[in-house]
């Protein structure tokens, strides 16, 4: 019977489904390669597939598939998700699902206007036939993943007190975690857990406790939004999550001391919100580095042992390789221009120099606001041992005085330069085995690994690029504009596709052409 | 409505918007959006509506007195923000604001405006208050810097940082190049010039030049008009951009900015400060 069950279910899939399906939660767990049906594309955050049919041999062949017009002069920063063949991805106020085969409108949804702030926006949450968009004044707004019909509107968090949502949830069972954020406010940092089905709140857990929380540990900041969507350890059954700056931003004597849980790396409970853990990459911040970043899960061997880690290259500029399963460090070392601390603590943490605090009459400060990365996706490639990361070594003058206030922003900075470069860390060491540089600005691309030794990415001036894994060198490059997002990949028909913004336009290669 | 705003911001002037990496600078003069970030205001309506004056009020504050105190009155280039100002929060309707502008602060370098008619006054109060009011119903906005604050550099040691350690003067002269660069450029602006003067130049040109040997052995030089790891592009002796591909060219650039961009690595506070202050004194 079971055998049966096996070879109806290999027959289904090789001939295609029946009817169309929505995505089961435990799908997530070992995603297909016809999909990328979450943020990430799977729970470890790696953002590596394990798609061969394009390689270093190869690459030069790619072939523009489509591109997808979103009619709009605002860039694409959204990573699209892929199931049932359908690509979903958006836009501030806006969801579009398009065929990924052809990429036809096969609907786009448009949320009313609203006085939120329309920063950005990072992407879709998918859970059986919903799909789910955060909305500029911090609403949670679940579709027919079919039709773009709504069904629910939710209020996740009060957009009058300063809250917006830019966040694509993440999915853990039935368990929609769904994250805000408000840097111009003094507001608690949040995460919200949704019941996918019906919009009711699950629980809530604050990286900074609500004013007059007993037992408050914070030191009077709030902040530490978790505006980024986080991994998941189904073994452990820890959700880990990045946690914003804190707030007054730049004023740091208002909140004395480390500001736990902001700036951090935090370990949940998917059932009840309850912290298993905490590691902070930077105590008591003082220039906007969130630690938002994707926490990247990797089963491997540091110092001769094996353990379940996680990586982050944070927007201090530090890379931090950590053990899961108790938040313990293993490895702090910087990843970009860092010119802010004074040492590593014990615990692992960068020691923030009292002398690089925003002053009155400026400090320079490395990096700068935009940090040493930022949160668009990095990649690691198991084949080779290398994170690879989009890095800036960049330049700020930080400015505060107590006339500026305790409330929000708090003080002045100004990027003065930064220059970005893709650098390929051994985990295991923290050395760079190669950097390749993107040119002057910002570093404004995710990466994507795959398991034939290739890697994707954007340079400063608008080129995506694909490079070879293992040195870093260019492989082949096509001017599209500047890449806004994470690229993914994904096989349909037997044909793998790169899908990467540039500018407002999605794009689809594939090698050769096929008519 | 985001149009609508963006519009009113740039003819406030320089206003900082949060973006999530970007910072963006919106003046009349220049829009520098960065494409790939969507720019709407946050929150709701701010402030109370205009007083019927402060619209006049606001063309000829931009015009008078946005190049110090900042199109928006928040700040500009030397003049303190007008928004969190004492004297401001101690006026009314003029009493304490018109005659500072009638009779400037001349020990303060702020210029008398004895021509300005009574109905001019007070529009140009009108418009300050309205601002005041617009800063204060967004009281987590970014901040400003004012020029006092910016004085804490010492002036010889920054002269011997000039001419010694810093190596400004392998490029720099302060009776050449840099003369009366204290009185062009003021405050957070002269500051920003000197530590990356790559940013913001508008219309200038690129100061970098390129010596590019083409396939036939033609020696090519020119002002470098794109660099991108496959693209190569330069203006040439006649004034025609010209672009090759990076792979098939040898070629060499020669950026004097490169100097100021390792100088970021080097620079303590102090020497940043010091070697401002003697900027300063270059009027």
């Amino acid at each position: 019977m079971k055998h049966l069950f096996l070879v109806l279910s290999l027959v289904l899939a090789l001939n295609g489904q029946a009817v169309g399906q929505g995505v089961e939660p435990a799908a997530l767990l070992k995603p297909a390669v016809d999909s990328w049906p979450t943020y990430h594309g799977d729970y470890s955050g790696q953002h590596h597939s394990t798609l061969t049919q394009i390689t270093p041999a190869n690459v030069g062949q790619l072939t523009l598939a489509w591109a997808f017009q979103t009619g709009s002069s605002a860039s694409i920063k959204s990573t699209p998700v892929l199931v049932n063949g359908i690509l979903y991805f958006s836009a501030p106020d806006q969801l579009w699902a398009i065929d990924a085969r052809s990429a036809r409108q096969i609907w786009h949804y448009r949320y009313p206007e609203n006085t939120g702030f329309h920063i950005g926006h990072r992407g879709v949450a998918v859970y059986k036939d919903f799909v789910y968009l955060t909305t500029p004044d911090a609403h949670l707004v679940a579709l027919d993943a079919r039709t773009g019909t709504v069904r629910w509107n939710v209020e996740i968090a009060d957009v009058k007190r300063g809250y917006w949502s830019t966040n694509a949830p993440l999915l853990v069972r039935n368990h929609l975690l769904v994250g805000v954020a408000g840097d111009f406010d003094n507001l608690p940092g949040m995460l919200t857990s949704v019941d996918p089905e019906t919009g009711k709140t699950q629980w809530v857990f604050y990286s900074t406790p609500p004013k007059g929380t007993p037992g408050s540990t914070s030191g009077g900041a709030t902040g530490g939004q978790m505006w980024m969507t986080g991994t998941y350890d189904p073994e452990l059954d820890l959700i880990f999550v990045g946690t914003g700056n804190p707030t007054p931003v730049l004023n740091g004597a208002a909140r004395p001391g480390d500001n736990p849980w902001t700036c951090s790396i935090v370990a949940i409970h998917p059932e009840t919100g309850r912290l298993e853990w905490g590691f902070q990459a930077t105590p008591h911040d003082t220039h906007d580095w969130d630690a938002s970043e994707v926490p990247v899960l990797v089963d491997g061997v540091v110092d001769g042992v094996q353990r379940k880690l996680l990586l982050q290259a944070s927007r201090n500029g530090y890379f931090f390789v950590l053990d899961r399963a108790n938040g313990a460090s293993l490895k702090t070392v910087p990843f970009a221009a860092a010119n802010w601390a004074s040492g590593i603590d014990k615990a692992g943490r960068p020691i923030p120099n009292p002398a690089k605090d925003p002053s009155r009459d400026g400090r320079l400060v490395a990096p700068n606001e935009s940090g040493g990365t930022n949160y668009r996706s990095p990649s690691f490639d198991p084949a080779t041992g290398l994170f690879i990361v989009s890095a800036q070594d960049g330049y700020g003058i930080y400015f505060y005085k107590p006339e500026h206030g305790d409330y929000g922003w708090a003080g002045a900075d100004h990027s003065v330069y930064g220059r970005a470069f893709l650098r390929a860390i051994d985990y295991r060491t923290g050395a760079f085995r190669w950097t390749h540089d993107l040119g002057d600005g910002g570093a404004p691309a995710g990466v994507l690994t795959t398991a034939s030794g290739v890697t994707f990415s954007g340079d400063s001036s608008g080129n995506l690029l694909a490079l070879r894994t293992t040195d870093g060198s260019t492989l082949w490059h096509s001017q599209i504009g500047t890449v806004g997002n994470s690229p993914i990949t994904y096989e349909l028909d037997g044909r793998q596709y790169l899908v990467v913004s540039g500018g407002g336009v999605l794009f689809a290669f594939v090698l050769g052409v096929r008519s | 409505m985001a149009g609508v705003w963006l519009l009113v911001l740039a003819q406030l002037g320089s206003v900082r918007l949060q973006a999530d990496q970007h910072q963006v600078r919106l003046n009349q003069h220049q829009v520098r959006l960065k494409p790939d970030t969507t720019y709407y205001r946050y929150g709701g309506a701010q402030g109370a509506p205009a007083q019927p004056a402060a619209p006049a009020g606001q063309a000829i504050f931009a015009s008078r007195c946005g190049f110090c105190h900042g199109r928006d009155a928040a700040g500009g280039e030397g003049g303190p923000d007008l928004t969190v100002s004492v004297l401001v929060s101690t006026d009314v309707n003029g009493d304490k604001l018109m005659p500072v502008i009638r009779d400037g602060r001349i020990d303060k370098g702020m210029p008398a405006f004895a021509t300005l008619g009574a109905s001019d006054l007070s529009a140009v109060v009108a418009f300050i208050h309205d601002q005041k009011k617009k800063a204060e119903s967004n009281p987590g906005r970014r901040r400003s810097v004012d020029l006092a604050d910016l004085q804490t550099g010492n002036v010889e040691a920054g002269r011997a940082y000039f001419n010694g350690a810093g190596g400004c003067a392998r490029c720099h002269k302060p009776d050449g190049d840099l003369a009366g660069i204290a009185s062009r450029l003021r405050g957070l602006a002269l500051m920003q010039r000197m530590l990356n003067p790559g940013a913001n130049r508008g219309q200038k040109p690129n100061p970098a030049t390129v010596t590019l040997i083409v396939r036939t052995g033609e020696t090519i030089t020119g002002r470098l008009a794109y660099r991108d790891e496959f693209t190569i592009a330069l203006i040439d002796a006649s004034g025609w951009y010209r672009s090759w591909p990076t792979s098939s060219v040898r070629f060499t650039v020669d950026d004097p900015l490169d100097a100021h961009r390792a100088q970021l690595a080097q620079y303590t506070d102090a020497d940043m400060h010091d070697v401002l202050a003697y900027l300063q004194t270059l009027r």
